[in-house]
């Protein structure tokens, strides 16, 4: 189960902005509407990709971190429903014997998590900023 | 620009690890908040612990309950963490060493595959420089003698590009018959390894000391200073505190109680 985000129709950002696969979930919007979908990153390892049309942001490590992290071998995700100020630990990542705490760069509520993290850790090396996410509802 | 000292500080008295952990709890706080003025220190506190068996982040109160209940008839403490790598022990004849240090002060900061790849290298540098072993190369984070043979190991964790937690080595016989009671980092035919057995020498963790804060200086290229205690404010006070409780606790067991 993954957490996805529809792609935008106009995509009007200034920094990097990546490709974001096609939604599973049918969800329609109107021809004429723009949607908004931009990537910001913390001073620390997290990536959010908030999309202003269903208030979703997907949380991820960024492709950086992966690389200086190692072998990722276990993530401790949150709980869905839980609540989160920003700057709160919401997980943590464990690589070559250091456990690396995650902080939620907005404040919200999980409304999902990447449930693939438990049996894959490894994901995260392999795509930290697309299939890696857990999702955050700002 | 050159980074600041590390200030180093060596516990004589074995301490108690709950103790222990809060004093880096503690430490990493005023770390955290001196940082914002930029006038926080990076630390390297070297000490044994009493005998105490730990977990890490991945494993759960559940898994461990039996582990807990075994161990702690055995005559040791058991306390979960949250720091990386899973069962290990401490105890006298072991040092302990826990960098307390702020990754972010150089720029880029330091990445965590690199700080845990200087620890062990300084591990290695200080065994074969001062004592002549040389181990073999692992998969496993840690330092192998053999692919059997365990003589250090590592855990860390680390919050806002803050350490805690570090490295254990294995300097007399005595951690060896406790580590002999348990399953290990998860590593079912491993064994633990220490200084002296490899060398045939005698050897105190004492010793030791001279020789792994000049090792750890020059492999993250740092300028180590001995902390003095009565000159540094908060952080000074909070060790002093430490071992003042650690000397009042008495005696700790030599052996396992197996019956």
């Amino acid at each position: 189960m993954f957490t996805v985000i529809r792609s935008a129709a106009h995509a009007r950002s200034s920094f990097s902005w990546r490709a974001i696969p096609p939604s599973s979930v049918a969800r329609r919007v109107p021809a004429n509407y723009r949607t908004l979908v931009t990537t910001k990153y913390t001073k620390e390892h997290e990536a959010i990709v908030f999309d202003d049309a269903t208030g979703v942001g997907a949380v991820s490590i960024t492709n950086h971190a992966q690389k200086s992290l190692g072998d990722v071998v276990f993530v401790e995700l949150p709980t869905i429903g839980s609540k989160v100020g920003k700057g709160e630990q919401i997980g943590a990542v464990e690589s070559v014997k250091a456990a690396s705490d995650i902080y939620a760069p907005v404040s919200g509520q999980v409304v999902e998590v990447n449930e693939r993290l438990n049996d894959e850790p490894g994901l995260l090396n392999r795509s930290p900023e697309q299939d890696g996410k857990s999702c955050l509802n700002a | 620009m050159s980074l600041p000292p590390v200030f180093y500080h060596y516990f004589h008295t074995p301490l108690p690890y709950a103790r222990t952990l809060a004093l880096q709890e503690k430490l990493h706080q005023i770390q955290l908040a001196a940082r914002r003025a930029s006038s926080h220190q990076d630390l390297l506190l070297l000490l044994q612990h009493r005998p105490v068996y730990t977990s890490g982040r991945r494993q759960t109160t559940d898994e461990l309950a039996a582990e807990r209940a075994r161990l702690t008839h055995i005559g040791a403490d058991f306390v979960e963490t949250a720091r990386g790598g899973q069962l290990t022990y401490h105890g006298p004849g072991q040092l302990v060493g826990y960098p307390l240090f702020d990754l972010a002060r150089t720029s880029p900061p330091m990445g965590i595959r690199e700080y845990v790849c200087r620890m062990q290298r300084m591990i290695q540098t200080y065994l074969s420089s001062e004592h002549g072993i040389r181990g073999v190369p692992s998969e496993h984070t840690g330092i192998f003698l053999d692919g059997t043979t365990k003589i250090a190991s590592i855990g860390i964790q680390v919050r806002h590009r803050l350490t805690t937690h570090g490295f254990a080595m294995n300097v007399t016989k005595e951690p060896l018959r406790w580590f002999d009671q348990v399953v290990a980092c998860g590593l079912a035919d491993v064994k633990a390894g220490c200084i002296e057995l490899a060398t045939g020498k005698p050897v105190q963790v004492d010793d030791v000391i001279g020789g792994v804060v000049a090792a750890f200086g020059a492999t993250y290229r740092r300028d180590m200073e001995k902390l003095r205690v009565e000159s540094a404010g908060e952080v000074g006070e909070a060790i002093k505190a430490l071992e003042d409780e650690s000397l009042a606790a008495g005696e700790w067991p030599k052996y396992p109680t197996t019956d």
